[in-house]
């Protein structure tokens, strides 16, 4: 096999290289990847931490805002969250400091969002064609001034 | 070819004509097969021990996976109800998904479709996810019903995006939830062309690709998703099929319950309640 | 922000599979195709292939070399392409592109060195300094050329063809598997497209050898051997009917099953893909070629040589055409309707400075070429061309082969 030397040599280049490739690759994979399948199991925790929830629910609002959240909670709004019509507790509150104001939309807008008769909605929902409800031009605070957002039934 | 080559290649391959370059001798005869097989086996032998190795130290990592501090997550199994009858179109939940996650904009992992239909057809809009609410809508045809119809990731035990992520970047979790690791995800968008829902995309921000995680930060503290913490009318509901009076529970063991797309196989864990023929 | 007619999910108005997945599997394509050429005189040892033999082989390195290019560019973190070498996770089709790809090169280039190791030795004994050092590292240091070593590595040659055309068909099969096996998507789950993908490669591979060869015929001023040029066209040829079958079959079926994406795709085909798909790769692309190849083969005895050329080199250049209307008939219009059923999106047109765009596209496609011309310059792929006379080289990357003469 004098004549096979070539193909020798290139096979054992080629052994090289796969064992190199092979080697390299299991110093690469990263160290949590396959404890619990094909997926890196460290990043689970990771996501478990992305952030701090946003969103506190009206129970996290009871606790500095007790009058409205009465109001609220006697009312025909008491499945609406605050969050709905205001921001997430987060835009307001970092812990139990207040970092920011929470934004107060009195714009008829915000209401339509829910009340404007459209199709699609449940025919026992309450919702009104906004320009036959309203007396006077639409414009905002138009909805406030007959209805207590929080209890917002006459 | 000419003879003088023939006779140097007997020699053993040392040198060629006499103005061409002398090939480097090392051992005579340079790699025979014996060198060869003997060259491999070390090869091999050293690679196995790395190997081992490696494996070894991989498999240290038990503990840390577990979300966090007093969660297990082989306690929980979630699954998702949405009962289309009571959702009206507000767009809360895709306006809260959006503030809880960072969503962004032009892309969706929630969003509320709408359906008009009648006997002569039918038309489903959903204006940017339905994050401002609904418009009044106009038909050409007479519409006899109407209803909304939210939308998410559905969190499928059989994933046709998991099966196709080329780096095992997508992987769903012990307790139900199909998550994408975004330091794994390369943002091929494979994934994304798997899915039957629409319910991933590629992030113009992250470049990997993002889904609904049911609020995966939410729920392993004990909290709802934000789209169900906001939903006015109960529409959505998030429950754990390990707890024995879990409402969402009970809703699947005895009502009658849809899924999208069964022809698919997925076996989605979000249900739909009052679901109609024209949703897919 | 796009036009949808109809009702598209929200995220399904984005094109994420851009003009550089278009090009992949139209790269591959070529890689696979040139290689069933080469095969044919190496494998199945069809002596009319002769002359084109060497020019496929390299031409399918040299596409290779390329490959990779367009879905580096397309990912969203090409820093990360190589995690599908390390954790590759196999129920994806997409990781089997490491194995596939690693090995189908690693098959190609030792072809590559066994087919040209004569040359290497030669070019090694011949140069000084710092080639010298090059094309003895290259020879790995061995310089049998007696003919027991040649025959060796004339068996060796037949060897990685045969295992390199199965290499190939997977290399090029599995990417059509990678739109096929998506159930999601119904103008793409099809079992027919890995063979569609498959059959529409070989024709692109041969097309573009049909070209190549007389273009590198012409520059180094040698005959175009007739047997050769008809050879070609009559594989062109069925590979195409083959390749246009398929075609059709798949949307007969769709249609004759009238089952609920028939709907949708019918529009898809009429509205967006009209042009693309109607005119380019049917009519175009696909009849035109069909009728001019039928005359060059059933009418073979009574063409001149001249006719038979230049209807092959068209019906090569319609072709290459109607390939690439299919790659992005299929990449870009499964992505036109939405997941719904029930909207089609507005056409996508690529970008022309972008990364995934219009300028990166050509210059993947003219890349090959380029390389084409080092191989040559540094393997030649027309070694016994001693009376080919000084020239400038011609257009995209033919270069006349000095061969021998130049190192």
């Amino acid at each position: 096999m004098e004549h096979a030397r070539h193909v020798f040599r290139a096979a054992l280049v080629l052994a090289v290289a796969t064992a190199v490739v092979f080697l390299g690759r299991s110093l690469l994979v990263p160290r949590s990847y396959g404890d619990y399948g094909p997926y890196r199991a460290d990043n689970v925790a990771e996501q478990a931490r992305v952030r701090a929830p946003r969103h506190g629910g009206p129970a996290s609002c009871a606790g500095c805002h007790a009058k409205q959240a009465e109001v609220r909670a006697a009312g025909s709004h008491k499945t609406v969250s605050c969050e709905v019509c205001h921001a997430p507790l987060a835009v307001h509150v970092d812990g139990t400091a207040v970092k920011g104001k929470m934004p107060v939309d009195r714009s008829f807008t915000l209401c339509a969002r829910c009340h404007r008769r459209i199709a699609g909605r449940p025919e026992k929902f309450k919702q009104v064609v906004l320009e036959q409800h309203v007396q006077g031009p639409l414009e905002s605070g138009a909805c406030l001034e007959c209805h207590d957002p929080h209890s917002p039934k006459l | 070819m000419d003879h003088a080559r023939k006779i140097d290649g007997a020699d053993g391959g040392a040198g060629g004509a006499a103005d061409g370059p002398r090939a480097p001798d090392g051992c005579a005869g340079g790699v025979g097969r014996r060198d060869f097989l003997a060259g491999v086996l070390k090869l091999a032998g050293g690679a196995f021990v790395i190997v081992a190795g490696g494996a070894g130290l991989a498999s240290t990592g038990e503990a840390a996976a577990k979300p966090g501090e007093g969660y297990d997550w082989n306690e929980h199994r979630y699954a998702y109800l949405v009962d289309t009858e009571k959702c009206i179109g507000c767009g809360s939940c895709v306006r809260a998904c959006r503030a809880e996650n960072d969503v962004p904009d032009d892309f969706y992992r929630t969003w509320v479709e709408r359906y008009v239909v009648g006997l002569d057809g039918s038309k489903v809009d959903s204006p940017r996810g339905g994050i401002d609410g609904f418009p009044p809508e106009q038909t050409a045809f007479t519409p006899t019903k109407a209803f909304f119809v939210p939308k998410i990731c559905n969190h499928c035990t059989e994933t046709p995006c998991i099966q196709v992520c080329p780096v095992g970047a997508s992987y769903r979790t012990r307790d139900g939830v199909v998550l994408v690791d975004g330091e794994r995800c390369i943002g091929c968008g494979y994934c994304v062309q798997a899915c039957p829902y629409g319910s991933r995309f590629l992030s113009p921000r992250t470049h990997t690709a993002e889904k609904c995680t049911w609020c995966y930060h939410r729920i392993t503290k004990g909290l709802k998703p934000a789209c169900v913490e906001v939903c006015p009318t109960g529409t959505r509901q998030f429950g754990d099929l390990r707890r024995a009076d879990d409402p969402v529970r009970l809703a699947i063991e005895r009502e009658r319950v849809q899924i999208l797309q069964p022809h698919l196989l997925t076996e989605p864990n979000c249900y739909y309640l009052h679901l109609d023929k024209e949703v897919r | 922000m796009p036009e949808i007619t109809g009702f598209a999910f929200p995220n399904d108005v984005h094109v994420h599979w851009s003009l550089m997945i278009v090009m992949y599997p139209y790269i591959t394509g070529f890689v696979a195709g040139s290689f069933i050429v080469t095969s044919l005189y190496h494998l199945f040892g069809r002596e009319e292939f002769k002359p084109v033999a060497r020019l496929a082989m390299a031409t399918s390195f040299c596409f290779m070399l390329v490959a990779s290019l367009p879905l580096q560019l397309h990912l969203g973190h090409p820093e990360r392409g190589w995690y599908v070498m390390v954790t590759p996770h196999f129920t994806s089709a997409m990781a089997g592109f490491g194995l596939l790809y690693g090995g189908y090169l690693v098959v190609v280039a030792l072809e590559v060195w066994f087919v040209w190791r004569r040359q290497i030795i030669e070019s090694a004994r011949r140069s000084r300094g710092v080639k010298r050092a090059f094309y003895m590292a290259l020879a790995l240091g061995t310089y049998d050329t007696s003919p027991e070593a040649l025959e060796i590595d004339h068996r060796m040659v037949r060897l990685f063809a045969g295992i390199g055309l199965p290499g190939a068909c997977m290399l090029h099969g599995y990417v059509g598997f990678i739109f096929g096996a998506i159930k999601a998507n119904p103008w793409w789950s099809t079992p027919l497209m890995p063979v569609i993908f498959l059959a529409s490669a070989a024709v692109s591979g041969i097309a573009l050898l049909t070209i190549l060869y007389q273009v590198v015929s012409k520059l180094r001023h040698v005959a175009i051997e007739a047997r050769c040029v008809a050879s070609m066209a009559r594989w062109l040829w069925f590979f195409l009917i083959i390749t246009i079958t398929l075609e059709l079959l798949e949307i007969i079926m769709l249609s004759y099953e009238n089952s609920e994406p028939w709907h949708i795709i019918s529009q898809l085909l009429t509205t967006r893909l009209e042009f693309s798909f109607i005119t380019m790769q049917m009519i175009i692309g696909g009849l035109i070629p069909l009728i001019l190849l039928a005359i060059v083969v059933m009418m073979d005895r009574y063409l001149h040589e001249r006719v038979r050329n230049t209807l092959s080199v068209i019906s090569a250049v319609l072709l290459l055409l109607q390939v690439f209307s299919m790659r992005w008939n299929v990449v870009i219009g499964g992505q036109l309707l939405s997941k719904s059923l029930r909207g089609l999106r507005s056409p996508y047109t690529p970008e022309l400075f972008d990364r995934e765009g219009v300028l990166v596209a050509l210059a993947l496609f003219a890349a090959p070429f380029v390389l084409l011309w080092i191989f040559d310059r540094v393997l030649p792929i027309y070694p016994e061309a001693e009376d080919a006379p000084q020239q400038a080289p011609g257009h995209e990357g033919e270069a006349p082969t000095r061969g021998a003469m130049t190192v």
